[in-house]
């Protein structure tokens, strides 16, 4: 679908780069950016930029995929606190997800998230992987 | 707000290929309509979630009621993920208690397509502006609950695994139910991961269903139970918004809601949204029948089960076995309840139960609805 590239295209920013929004009354970060705070519903929110590198704080090996994700099952998300925010994403270069340790550090690296089945536009973004 | 349950039908969830939408609405609405003693209701209301996003239609609810002959009666469809049956019965009954005679439907089809396409269409959920970019499907989010919850508490895989056994000795008595089989609590953790630690067994399985009831002005006289008050409030949309991802705030606030409204602050039984066996211990914690990382032993312990100090949770084998057509579920809930309060529910049964609890989520509980019935007699 075309709009679903606009939308992917208007999310760039929060996407490539890790932007966020901070909130000048509550004092919170939270990802990704938007103009008002999840939290106080504040309007007052400027943009930060989150730390890339974060930690490990759950983790989960996804087998029962979507249809996009058949041929790279299993699949492994994270709960990554930067510190100032936390972040769901996907952890990526795990080569056995038995191995990995909650706690550990974790680094934020650029890669293609998915291909849209219709238009085959290939859509990319910030990933996170272990901490070498 | 109190409103009369005039009737409540069910049919049992499961992979209908043969049946369509329309035919599973006819035979649910018939039934409620024929015990109800009604031709046809002055408006309903339709709960749907997966079914319009495969076929693309829009406006279910005309589409229900124009199929059922209804010309001329409101219609509306409700929609909140998950948490859709409930918060459609949130709409039915504040037009019941206006005066109308109101037919509350909820139907879903989830045999339709892959697992896979299934999975990508309940995604969405989450949080599709962030963490909908991931391949999280829908079990990714509980997953790592699951982790957090076992690591911060000491929870051991093992302890979780009661969960699904009961629901599934439940089930079993169910005529209703998808999965009317036992399951060993050792059975659990060495079944076909899900998103690890979870397992098929701590999941629902894709079914189709369809459940309705009739709700009338309380002065109506009749009815098989009272359904006194159905309260929401939303939540953190994604987990990485939530001061502490375990907790379930909406829970809390939608129950307190429910409790102010009728002054009712513990039940004897209820059905609760276990979608996944980590769902049902943060929402019995979150409901305050379990301390914070508790509920998994004591519902080990048997406190929720028949002879157990209560209340009785899912008599019915909530979605872990029951079953979970995502958007008919709430109504199941409801249904369920309805005629456990009236003492003929045909599988485990409350004896006396004056008063029952409908908790129902989306996704990581985004949103919760917390709906009330009491006993009518
Ligand atoms: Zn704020």
């Amino acid at each position: 679908m075309v709009r679903d590239t606009v939308i992917q295209w208007r999310a760039r920013l929060s996407r490539y780069r890790l932007v966020g929004g901070k909130c000048r009354e509550c004092q919170k970060a939270f990802y990704p950016r938007v103009k008002s705070c999840p939290y106080c519903g504040s309007r007052s929110v400027d943009d930060v930029e989150l730390p890339r590198v974060g930690r490990l704080v759950a983790y989960t090996a996804v087998y029962s995929v979507e249809s996009e994700a058949r041929s790279g099952s299993p699949v492994v998300v994270g709960l990554v606190d930067l510190g100032v925010a936390r972040v769901v994403s996907e952890i990526t270069d795990v080569a056995d997800p038995d191995k990995l340790e909650r706690g550990s550090q974790v680094e934020a690296v650029f890669r293609k998230l998915y291909e849209d089945g219709d238009e085959g536009v290939i859509v990319y973004g910030v990933k996170f992987r272990p901490r070498r | 707000m109190s409103v009369s349950v005039k009737s409540a039908s069910m049919v049992r969830v499961g992979r209908h290929y043969k049946v369509g939408v329309d035919d599973m609405v006819v035979e649910v609405a018939d039934e409620a309509l024929s015990d109800a003693g009604w031709r046809k209701p002055d408006a309903i209301v339709v709960s749907s979630v997966v079914y319009p996003r495969l076929s693309g239609q829009s406006d279910l609810a005309s589409y229900v009621a124009s199929s059922l002959g209804f010309q001329g009666v409101s219609a509306v469809a409700v929609e909140a993920g998950e948490a859709s049956g409930l918060a459609a019965a949130m709409t039915a009954a504040r037009l019941a208690a206006e005066g109308r005679r109101v037919l509350l439907v909820g139907v879903d089809k989830l045999s339709d397509a892959p697992s896979s396409v299934i999975y990508k269409v309940l995604k969405g959920v989450y949080h599709m502006g962030s963490d909908g970019w991931y391949m999280i499907s829908h079990s990714a989010i509980p997953g790592l609950l699951a982790d957090l919850y076992m690591s911060s508490y000491g929870v051991d895989r093992n302890t979780l695994s009661y969960w699904p056994a009961l629901m599934h000795s439940h089930a079993k008595l169910n005529p209703y139910a998808m999965l009317r089989f036992a399951v060993n609590p050792e059975a659990v953790a060495s079944a076909m991961p899900v998103a690890k630690p979870l397992t098929m067994l701590d999941s629902f399985p894709l079914g189709d269903g369809a459940a309705a009831i009739t709700l009338a002005p309380a002065g109506d006289g009749g009815g098989i139970a009272t359904l006194a008050a159905v309260e929401s409030a939303v939540g953190p949309m994604t987990v990485a918004h939530a001061d502490d991802p375990l907790d379930m705030p909406a829970v809390r606030a939608a129950w307190g809601k429910v409790k102010s409204a009728t002054g009712v602050n513990s039940v004897d039984v209820m059905e609760i949204h276990d979608s996944y066996t980590i769902m049902a211990m943060l929402i019995l914690e979150a409901l305050g029948l379990s301390e914070r990382g508790k509920a998994a032993e004591q519902v080990a312990l048997g406190k929720f089960s028949q002879g157990g100090e209560g209340p009785l949770a899912n008599p019915s084998g909530g979605l872990k076995a029951r079953g979970h057509p995502v958007g008919a579920t709430g109504v199941y809930m409801l249904a369920e309840l309805a005629l456990q309060l009236a003492g003929s529910f045909p599988g485990v049964r409350v004896d006396g139960a004056r008063s029952g609890l409908a908790v129902g989520i989306n996704a990581h509980g985004s949103t919760a609805y917390s709906a009330l019935l009491v006993s009518s007699n």
